[in-house]
């Protein structure tokens, strides 16, 4: 029993931490129709980032997640102005921004590469509160506290600003169809811009908080949650944040079981055939509306 | 001579990866020409490689009779995936390849009697350049022809209008199953390539790094005309090793770069039949301007 509880609080975090990434993927995807496959980088970027931030500057704990946050958001807002934004007028479609993500990807995939000397680095253990706090039966870190706060207040936050703020209803109208958005004068430059933005930003988070839970900031660090964090967003349907946040835990969750009481062999396994299954069965995913236009 | 030599001991396995990958761009071409954006071609090329790897390394069979099987192993899997896959619509089907490429590599991984596993296989044979440019011909021939056929036309209205294309009679889903099939025995011919050209395979070769190297060269070259993804598997082969003789340090940052910016002023690919049309158009109507313009004057 003490040890369920344990690694369902275990997944929990780990799921938060795909739930983080997925959201600005999602956002991105329903939002501008771009799939993108540089996402990821902004993720391992934040973590460098913040890493150098701690080390050369020696600034505390919330100072380096806002710097990887920042970092990360001017990256993505960075890589849409230069890459996708000459790609609009001319109506390439999903295959044309998703090969330019790619040349994003390989591209800041091995500067990151360089940054960090192709080395795995590691943020200084008193850099972070890492104390274990007792909750009831069972003690749980605080950066795991950390994350899973972090994600119940972007998944509130993100989805209040969507669904509630003037900018949101924009947001949902340059997804619906941003040509007769234009048209009702809402300022396409504007919503583009945030949403690169916030993409990027929850990305960094994922990333800073993946770096720091996992003692392990490297070059590659956005791959591993790019997969699952794109299981996150199937499974969860790609306008809903909070079936992202709901299906990322989730998924967390499982991979945690399947390798605690089944085997580590199948951890992957489960997670890719549930997204399969998904996709097949219900492309909308858990939570999405059934009249998502985009995709 | 001489420098021939030099060029050919520096950049012939250059040129053999640059044909291998010519397969996979090819069948990426296959089912793009039809409309659809898929990733399965690594599936395909993984059941088209370890069953080489197997049949040569188990049951010693030659490499033509391996690279017969892998074709047939490679449609057969095409054929489960399309009926699975084309009920889809378009961007969820780009996903769910997306998903299946994933999924290989977790099977990949825990079939170790057929694939050994996280070990990888040693595949005992290799295969000639010669060989490789036959067989290569031969595939880009049969695409040429299918180009002309009909099947060529059904496939290029389906890709631009699947609604248009089905009230003039063309079956979408048909077209695009037989788009699948061709991928498939291309994409295990391509996998069955791979492994003998590699001698070494493992769940890493054929994963999303494969995936999006294909899909990269296919839409570089141009999706549009059977000679495209050739060219763009060509060049973006040759592209790394170029860069490394000249900039060591930035070689794929370089590469980034260049893709980058293919796509951002050549969106449509290097070959391009539409632009080839238009400026033969634009000279004609120049033609006819400049007569038009000298009768006016004669007149």
């Amino acid at each position: 029993m003490y040890l369920f509880v344990e690694q369902l609080v275990n997944g929990w975090a780990i799921g938060s931490l795909y739930a983080l990434f997925g959201i600005g993927f999602g956002l991105v995807f329903s939002t501008l129709g771009i799939l993108n496959a540089a996402h990821g980088t902004y993720a391992s970027w934040a973590a460098i980032i913040g890493y150098y931030a701690v080390v050369w500057y020696g600034v505390p704990f919330p100072v380096a997640i806002v710097c990887g946050v920042f970092g990360g958001g001017i990256i993505a807002i960075l890589v849409d102005q230069l890459g996708f934004q000459p790609l609009r007028s001319r109506r390439v479609g999903l295959l044309g921004a998703f090969i330019t993500s790619i040349g994003f990807w390989i591209i800041l995939d091995s500067l990151a590469g360089f940054a960090t000397g192709q080395q795995s680095l590691a943020f200084p253990a008193r850099s972070y509160p890492n104390a274990l706090v007792e909750i009831g039966l069972i003690k749980v870190s605080q950066i795991q506290l950390t994350i899973i706060a972090s994600l119940i207040v972007v998944t509130v936050g993100i989805h209040l600003l969507i669904q509630r703020s003037r900018i949101g209803a924009a947001m949902r109208a340059v997804g619906w169809n941003d040509l007769a958005a234009g048209l009702s004068g809402v300022n396409s430059r504007i919503v583009i811009l945030l949403t690169a933005f916030l993409a990027g930003a929850t990305s960094g988070l994922a990333g800073v908080l993946g770096g720091i839970a996992t003692n392990n900031v490297h070059f590659s660090l956005g791959e591993g949650l790019m997969l699952k964090g794109f299981a996150a967003v199937v499974v969860g349907g790609f306008n809903d944040v909070r079936g992202t946040a709901i299906a990322g835990i989730m998924l967390g969750i499982i991979e945690v079981f399947v390798a605690q009481y089944i085997s580590t062999a199948f951890r992957d396994g489960v997670t890719y055939t549930l997204l399969l299954g998904f996709l097949i069965l219900r492309p909308r995913g858990l939570f999405g509306s059934a009249s998502f236009v985009r995709a | 001579m001489e420098a021939f030599l030099d060029f050919w001991a520096a950049y012939g396995s250059t040129v053999t990866f640059s044909m291998v990958n010519a397969f996979f761009a090819l069948s990426t071409y296959a089912v793009l020409s039809a409309g659809v954006l898929s990733f399965t071609t690594v599936t395909f090329a993984a059941v088209g490689g370890f069953l080489a790897a197997n049949m040569v390394g188990n049951f010693g069979l030659s490499i033509y009779a391996a690279f017969f099987l892998s074709a047939v192993g490679g449609g057969l899997a095409s054929a489960i995936v399309a009926t699975l896959f084309l009920r889809l619509e378009s961007h969820w089907m780009a996903l769910a390849s997306l998903a299946l490429v994933l999924i290989t590599r977790v099977v990949v991984l825990n079939a170790p009697g057929l694939t050994g596993g996280v070990y990888g296989k040693v595949v005992p044979m290799s295969i000639s350049q010669l060989d490789l440019l036959i067989l290569l011909v031969v595939v880009t021939f049969i695409f040429y022809r299918l180009h002309n056929s009909w099947y060529g036309l059904t496939a290029r209205a389906v890709r631009e209008d699947a609604a248009v294309a089905s009230t003039i009679g063309i079956s979408p889903f048909r077209t695009q199953f037989i788009a699948f099939i061709v991928s498939g025995i291309v994409g295990g011919l391509g996998g069955a390539a791979m492994a003998f050209t590699l001698q070494f395979i493992s769940p890493e070769t054929y994963f999303v790094g494969m995936a999006f190297t294909m899909l990269a060269s296919t839409v570089l070259g141009g999706s549009f005309h059977w000679f495209g993804p050739i060219v763009g598997a060509l060049i973006f082969t040759a592209l790394p090793a170029t860069m490394q003789a000249v900039v060591p340090a930035i070689e794929d940052v370089a590469k980034g770069i260049a893709l980058v910016l293919i796509m951002v002023f050549l969106p449509r690919g290097l070959i391009d039949p539409r632009a080839v049309g238009l400026r033969r158009a634009a000279k004609l109507r120049e033609e006819r301007e400049k007569r038009a313009a000298g009768e006016n004057a004669n007149g």
